[in-house]
């Protein structure tokens, strides 16, 4: 439980397409954190709820490899 | 095939039952998945002269043979079934997630028939599929239902839901099916097929791993893709000066331009870049159809139109699954005064142009208000706004009278008329209820057919077919005629199809008045146009996508990496012919002649517009579509698929898997 690991996202390159959210199969993400700069107003993807499991099909799936899969520092 | 599951879900609504049925593997190397399987489908199991709202119809919802390999671009879903609005064959095609939620139900299309009783929905997850109780959820708007039954359903993978809205429910024959609040798979009239079984949606909660082959090299081939259109920029407020550049554009002849350019403009505007140019340079239809720039203030107009105020009431960009390009947004209208909605998603060009040019009005305002009504109705904005232009110009002339319209006073511009008939249009009341089942029906019952605009039964797409005569023969040699989207002389000409294609002629520099003439090299310029958006269609692929042209978008090297094969371009053009040709078949299965299809007179410049782009103008349209039909192998007066053409595509061998 302590050891779950979580996805971090590298929002630079990643082109909001989406493919981690539909990936997740217990709902954990959503498109739904608005870019924090640039002129493109994308919604990218973050963890919505407790859901997340850590399987990893996230991360697995982004063509853009944006994705991390780490284990949370809880200090 | 390696990057699908090998089976469809058959669900029959009278019984209340359903089964999986396996795919044998063939019919996916024939055909792919998507229009292909579902042309195959249908084919076999829709009986001859079937009543398109009757039980024997089968409504498909089908995946893409790419959907969820990690293909950029391929999260389309395409609805097929017999359409009522034409009696032939009908399809839809929308973005949203809905595409991948069928694969991950362990499907690659869901097939319906049978009606139901009373209303219900299909749900499915990884355990199955149910057919429920939708009592509670009739009577709602597409959003509103949409966001009933997910927060209904929820509580782990977030559920995708395609469903109908009131347009639907009350079988209008020019609704459609919705998903992702609003976004609507609206042609052919598929709305009320779905409304006519008494479905109200199809919710999908699986969460199946999608089949690839080589999700490696897949995700090497978006990477590249992604990188290029992360790197695409404009710069801002140039959006004012696209109007001058289709002044330019209607002069100029017909050029090969790069794959990129409409990446560059439909990810900084969406497709509301286009409506600007459109308007000043020939390829919007003005003031239905009748009229050139100068007559409805161009210039002035497409300043109206400019994508620059669209995007400053962007409250953020939307992105169909596996997009990295983003068209689309959701838009914040709270400050339309008299919409009772505070949000829409951006609006497609195509009604921009429906409800604006088309109906010489001004106010975008409006339309994005009628943008909102008629998504959450689920109703097709391209025939809902070819039907009120008919119904305007027909109050003009006096062919319908103010008692007629119920008060309504159907002046050109007048958006409040526009508006209030849409409404009525929606809930079927009075003169709206005669204008719901599109403008051919309309037109038959008042007169004005003369004004009517309509290929086959179903209202063209906003693209002037006087400006690109392509665009003319895909609009009537479609097996669902009226659609915009198969080919037109720019797409061909950004696509680089010889380059793929051993046959296909390459795009070059000349005057559009050579593209009026009915020769061998046109037929099979529109020949390779169709098979390429048929294999597009196949794989679930977006047809912005196809814009890019084949160097940026590579969808040849895509399906060999998904689906573990070696196939060259020819290989998938091939595909391409056959699945336009199992459509066809379709049609001449079903009693639809395709010779009786011809476009508006109008459409064909008889007689030419006076001034503007396009003046002068006169198309060669019957004789172009003929030498395109030969060109397939098809009968070049009747239109059907010739016996050795069927033969050679292995389709009789086909229909008996």
């Amino acid at each position: 439980m302590a050891f779950k690991r979580q996805p971090e996202f590298k929002y630079e390159n990643c082109v909001s397409c989406s493919i981690c959210v539909q990936a997740c199969p217990v709902g954990a993400l959503d498109l739904t954190r608005p870019g924090k700069s640039g002129r493109y107003r994308n919604l990218f993807p973050e963890l919505v709820n407790e859901r997340c499991i850590g399987c990893g099909l996230c991360a697995k799936g982004c063509p853009m490899e944006c994705i991390l899969m780490v284990i949370p520092y809880e200090g | 095939m390696k990057s699908c599951t090998g089976k469809v879900l058959r669900v029959d609504l009278t019984a209340g039952t359903s089964i999986v049925e396996k795919i044998p593997d063939e019919v996916y190397e024939a055909v792919l998945s998507g229009k292909g399987l579902g042309a195959w489908y249908l084919y076999k199991n829709i009986p001859a002269g079937a009543d398109p709202l009757g039980p024997e119809n089968i409504l498909g919802f089908t995946s893409g043979a790419l959907t969820g390999t990690g293909t950029f671009m391929a999260g389309r879903w395409t609805v097929v079934c017999k359409s009522p609005l034409t009696g032939g064959w009908g399809d839809a095609n929308c973005g949203g997630v809905f595409s991948p939620a069928i694969k991950q139900c362990g499907y690659d299309a869901i097939f319906i028939s049978g009606i139901s009783e009373k209303p219900v929905y299909l749900y499915c997850d990884n355990k199955g599929a149910q057919i429920r109780d939708a009592s509670e959820y009739w009577g709602l708007d597409a959003v509103e239902a949409e966001n009933k039954l997910i927060a209904d359903n929820s509580g782990g993978k977030i559920p995708r839901v395609a469903v109908i809205g009131q347009a639907g429910e009350n079988v209008s024959l020019i609704s459609g099916i919705c998903n992702e609040g609003g976004r609507i798979a609206a042609r052919s009239g598929v709305g009320a097929v779905m409304g006519s079984k008494k479905l109200k949606a199809v919710v999908l909660a699986g969460s199946k791993p999608m089949p690839c082959a080589d999700p490696e090299e897949v995700k090497a081939l978006s990477k590249e893709l992604g990188r290029k259109i992360n790197k695409m920029w404009i710069p801002k407020g140039l959006g004012g000066g696209i109007g001058f550049m289709g002044i330019g554009m209607g002069k100029m002849p017909s050029l090969p331009l790069d794959g990129s350019m409409t990446s560059y403009l439909f990810r900084e505007w969406g497709t509301p870049s286009n409506t600007p140019l459109a308007i000043t340079s020939g390829d919007g239809p003005l003031k239905n159809w009748s009229a050139g720039p100068g007559e409805v203030g161009g210039l002035r107009m497409a300043f109206d139109y400019n994508p620059e105020k669209i995007n400053k009431i962007e409250e953020s960009k939307y992105h169909c699954y596996s997009c990295p390009l983003g068209c689309g947004g959701r838009l914040d209208i709270s400050g339309v005064p008299y919409s009772e909605y505070y949000e829409t998603h951006k609006p497609e060009y195509e009604t921009l142009q429906a409800f604006g040019p088309l109906c010489v009005n001004r106010d975008m305002n409006s339309v994005l208000y009628l943008n909102e009504l008629l998504n959450r109705a689920g109703m097709d904005t391209i025939s809902a706004g070819n039907t009120v232009a008919w119904a305007i110009e027909c109050y003009e002339n006096g062919i319908i009278t103010k008692e007629q319209t119920d008060g309504l006073e159907l002046t050109w511009g007048n958006w409040d008329a526009e508006i209030a008939l849409i409404k009525k249009m929606i809930s079927r009341d009075g003169f709206g209820n005669d204008l719901a089942d599109g403008v051919k029906r309309a037109s038959e019952k008042y007169g004005g057919k003369e004004y009517a605009i309509h290929v086959g039964g179903q209202e063209p797409g906003m693209h002037d077919t006087r400006n690109d005569p392509q665009l003319g023969i895909h609009m009537v040699a479609e097996p669902a005629p009226g659609k915009h989207t198969i080919g037109m002389a720019i797409q061909y000409g950004a696509m680089s199809l010889c380059d793929i294609c051993s046959w296909a002629p390459p795009a070059t520099i000349h005057s559009k008045k050579n593209d009026l003439e009915a020769t061998e090299e046109m037929a099979l310029t529109s020949k390779a146009n169709t098979c390429y958006s048929m294999l597009m269609d196949g794989l679930g692929c977006c047809y912005y996508a196809e814009m890019m042209g084949v160097h940026m978008y590579k969808a040849i090297e895509y399906a060999n990496a998904a689906a573990g094969w070696e196939y060259d371009g020819d290989h998938y053009m091939k595909i391409g012919a056959r699945i336009q040709t199992i459509r066809q078949m379709f049609n001449v299965k079903h009693g639809y002649e395709p010779s009786k299809v011809k476009l508006p007179k109008r459409m064909q410049g008889m007689p030419p517009l006076k001034n503007g782009p396009l003046k002068g103008v006169t198309l060669k349209n019957e004789e172009q579509v003929a030498m395109h039909w030969k060109a397939f192998g098809w009968d070049e007066k009747t239109g059907h698929p010739l016996p050795e053409t069927i033969e050679a595509l292995g389709i009789n061998r086909l229909m008996e898997m």
